[in-house]
């Protein structure tokens, strides 16, 4: 047993990282709001069979849930703590707005899976679903969220397009039965690259560049137009997934947003149909996403496109520095050994609230390097760097005293 | 020293040959002895203990010893939830094969897809954990297993879609009137050891002339089925009912269950002191009875498949603890087979109360309280009303009298007379509750008409029962 009282996986988020973490959600909210998106949020706990379905969750992800009978579990159907939030968003959506109508949505909220060892296993994300008929423009409109809420960070993130449908009509076309396809495409996404020249073995006119096209990464449009020459005889059912993908790239290119596209992507996560993006800063993955245009019927709803993203809010923190902007805290330090003191020290705490300044009220063994107060019975004496100690009778005169200070 | 944990049941006997072959003779082990801790002719350095066969992957995991003979489909068992655990399949001893099968009630449909097609696919197995295993490979919409104590094969077509069941060959499984879908595994007993003793302490003595006798071939592992597409859409299946449902014990209730049949003046046709068919005969129109582990009563009435079951308080009380919101309720103590449900610790600790108990292990600096039980909810809500802080609940299968003191500290366990107790220097310090044999059935279960008049008929012959029972 560990010798932390914390179980193995989760972790504190301490107050300068807490601070961190609210500076990307206030980000993200300002960002997803101008877009005019409105936030939800849904339980931790869900119904396990809402991620079991063949083209829900990967059997990788479905065998890391927390899943679990319940209090009154007593019919044997287990719950699950929440390990994906598209799938439940896209459930919200199923039970609550007309099927077909365009809702933006986005939240920020926990996932949890089952992590080897230390590593983490509860992760914080802020993302979007966007449901609703608007391919192509939706999944641009993802990208442009996605990127201008991490550059409000101060951060530049790069983005990688792919569409899963590429890879999965090449397996197709090589006769790999669905099990196979879904083994094939976790050993090529674990760098078994080797693999994808037996795959071409088996596709007659595929040529040598199999490998090659597929595990490279390639800029826009140019890249797309050649992986379809190369390819497109011999595997025609890539042609659909290169359009929808050249669709995205085109106009991203237009509006000046910087991408390449990337064959071997995706991972975990069987529900993407159409294009998919991640998001990298200095080589590190933010965050990612895509279309899941098949995922609402398999939730209880009627079918309806959609697409959505998720950044990774632990992985952000880690690479934003700590903000500079500290505001100055008013220390307020009783008198020490006056009963009354403590009384004039909370009176002058609820003054200086009204006037929306900020303070502490001092421990026992606090000392403060900036303003500081002392409150007695008798009034309050105010310090200010560098000045003599003033004295002064009330609350009000105290917030006075510090508005003509610049505080 | 080398501690062996070794099955009990079927399986003591081939690998008492297995063992004997190799050297290795374990006194009074092939014979059947009662005991639960046996030495091994001329050799000090062995430390044999005797295990219902399910808890032995769980001893070897916890490091409570260092190698096990049992099934490999316990082991998996244990794996489809854990697969962390450090537990090595070391070699096969070629003795006690069989396969896992899910398989399929004739009305159901003999395919995976026409079961995904249910509106909810129950399955019911004493594998749980790999009936899940194979519930979600398979990507089954909507699933619910049901975990029972064994003749899981009993419960379709009534009480459920599909099973995981051992069985020879699929030949046996079409033999209980079931359709195989899938074989999950291969199993056969095999020697299994602590991955931290493997890494750390001298087992070759008895590792390298098993080995010897083993089988060759790699570990078998679980085959999952592929998944199945699913588009969303469920069959509708209508499931009027218009008898009345009855569960009855098998088991060492069975005697206490037919004395109060007896009494309330019914009598069941294949269903007495000597003999237990799976669907006696009521005698009485509109009322099917069935016969159940009382162990899995509770929640089968929980889902209403029975109107009325006899079980045990304990039983009862074990599915409460674990689903307090249950609908399922006592109907009538029928005043038999009455046994107290107590708190065990060793007769060694210088302890009478539970919280003096808890003073001396903490004062002895024990980080975790080990607490083993047939009983796990039960036993998870004392350790918690009774603020134990830090500790295991250990689920034991059986033979639990020889958990204490080397493998838990405290055992929560039946005592009749104290005389079983007293042999194996154990005693109680605090008294859970008293169980007896008693009905039960939903809170307001809503019958009308002629199944109301049955339920209503059998309630007051089982009062009557439990009078007389209580007034002798």
């Amino acid at each position: 047993m560990s010798d932390s009282m914390r179980p193995p996986g989760m972790r504190d988020w301490l107050p300068a990282e807490m601070a961190r973490f609210r500076r990307i959600e206030h980000a993200f909210r300002d960002v997803c709001l101008g877009w005019g998106y409105d936030e939800v949020r849904t339980p931790t706990i869900e119904h396990l069979h809402l991620f079991t379905s063949a083209g829900t969750l990967s059997p990788q992800m479905l065998g890391r849930v927390y899943s679990f009978l319940d209090w009154d579990g007593w019919t044997g159907e287990r719950v699950v703590l929440r390990p994906d939030s598209t799938i439940p968003v896209a459930r919200l959506y199923a039970e609550n707005e007309t099927p077909g109508a365009v809702r933006k949505l986005f939240y920020v909220q926990n996932v949890l899976r089952f992590a080897q060892g230390d590593e983490s296993r509860e992760d914080w994300q802020c993302g979007v679903e966007l449901i609703g008929d608007t391919q192509p423009m939706g999944d641009i409109e993802l990208v442009l969220i996605a990127g201008e809420a991490v550059q409000r960070l101060g951060l530049d993130a790069t983005v990688k397009l792919s569409a899963p449908g590429i890879l999965r009509a090449v397996l197709s076309r090589a006769g790999y039965d669905l099990p196979e396809q879904l083994a094939l495409y976790d050993r090529i996404l674990e760098g078994e690259l080797s693999v994808l020249d037996e795959v071409a073995g088996r596709i007659s006119g595929a040529g040598a560049s199999v490998r090659s096209l597929l595990s490279m990464e390639g800029d826009g449009v140019a890249y797309l137009d050649n992986l379809l020459s190369a390819l497109g005889s011999a595997v025609p059912g890539i042609e659909r997934a290169v359009a929808d993908l050249r669709a995205v790239s085109e106009t991203l290119a237009e509006v000046g947003r910087k991408h390449t596209i990337a064959p071997l992507l995706v991972r975990n996560f069987e529900y993407y149909t159409g294009p998919v993006f991640h998001f990298y800063v200095d080589g590190v993955k933010v965050g990612g996403g895509g279309r899941y245009d098949a995922l609402l019927g398999l939730v209880g709803g009627t079918d309806v496109p959609a697409s959505g993203f998720a950044l990774e809010m632990e992985v952000i923190a880690s690479v934003i520095g700590d903000s500079v902007e500290q505001g100055t805290a008013v220390l307020i330090r009783p008198e020490a050994g006056e009963r009354a003191a403590m009384a004039a020290a909370f009176s002058l705490a609820s003054e200086l609230r009204s006037a929306g300044l900020t303070f502490r009220i001092a421990g026992k063994a606090e000392s403060g390097g900036g303003p500081e107060i002392v409150a007695s019975a008798a009034g309050f004496t105010l310090r200010l760097n560098g000045s003599a100690p003033k004295h002064l009778a009330r609350p009000a005169d105290v917030v006075s005293a510090l508005s003509d200070a610049g505080l | 020293m080398i501690k062996i944990a070794l099955p009990a049941g079927d399986l003591r006997s081939p690998v008492a040959d297995v063992l004997i072959g190799c050297g290795l003779h374990v006194e009074g082990y092939g014979e059947g002895s009662r005991s639960y801790r046996l030495a091994v002719r001329g050799r000090d350095d062995l430390a044999v203990r005797v295990f219902r066969e399910r808890d032995i992957p769980i001893q070897i995991a916890l490091g409570n010893y260092d190698l096990g003979i049992c099934s490999l489909s316990w082991v998996k068992e244990m794996q489809a939830l854990f697969p962390d655990q450090p537990i090595v399949p070391v070699c096969d001893l070629g003795v006690g094969a069989f396969a896992l099968y899910a398989a399929s009630s004739t009305t159901a449909g003999g395919r995976l897809q026409d079961i995904a097609g249910l509106p909810t696919v129950r399955i019911a197995s004493d594998y749980p954990n790999l009936a899940e295993t194979f519930a979600m490979a398979a990507r089954l919409p909507r699933y619910r297993v049901q975990s029972v104590w064994g003749a899981a094969e009993a419960y379709p077509p009534e009480d459920a879609d599909a099973v995981v069941i051992a069985a020879a060959n699929e030949a046996a499984v079409r033999a209980h009137g079931l359709l195989p879908l899938h074989c999950l595994l291969r199993s056969s007993a095999w020697l299994i050891a602590n991955a931290e003793s493997l890494r750390r302490k001298q087992l070759s003595s008895v590792i390298a002339p098993l080995m010897a006798a083993s089988q060759p071939g790699s570990t078998p592992h679980v085959l999952l089925p592929a998944p199945v597409q699913s588009n969303g859409a469920r069959r509708e299946v209508t499931a009027e009912r218009n008898v009345v449902r009855m569960a009855i014990p098998d088991g060492h209730q069975q005697r206490h269950v037919v004395g109060a049949l007896s009494d309330a003046g019914l009598q069941f046709s294949g269903y007495d002191d000597a003999t237990c068919v799976r669907r006696p005969g009521s005698g009485i129109d509109g009322l099917d009875v069935k016969v159940v582990r009382p162990h899995d009563m509770p929640q089968l009435v929980a889902l209403g498949q029975f109107d009325i079951a006899i079980t045990g308080r304990d039983c009862l009380f074990e599915h409460l603890h674990r689903f307090p919101s249950s609908p399922v309720q006592e109907l009538v103590d029928l005043q038999r087979g009455q046994y107290n449900l107590s708190a065990v610790v060793t007769e060694d600790l210088p302890a009478d109360t539970i919280e003096d108990a808890l003073a001396y292990w903490r004062g002895q600096g024990k980080a975790s309280i080990r607490v083993a039980s047939e009983f796990m909810g039960t036993a998870d809500y004392y350790a918690r009303s009774r603020h134990l802080w830090r500790y295991q609940v250990m689920p034991i299968a059986g033979a639990s009298e020889g958990f204490v003191p080397e493998d838990a500290e405290l055992l929560i366990e039946g005592t009749e007379t104290g005389k079983t107790l007293k042999e194996n220097r154990l005693k109680p310090i605090d008294l859970l509750y008293r169980s007896t044999t008693c009905a039960i059935g939903r809170k307001a279960a809503a019958l009308d008409g002629p199944r109301k008049a049955v339920f209503d008929h059998l309630l007051a012959a089982l009062q009557r029962a439990g009078e007389a029972s209580g007034a002798v």
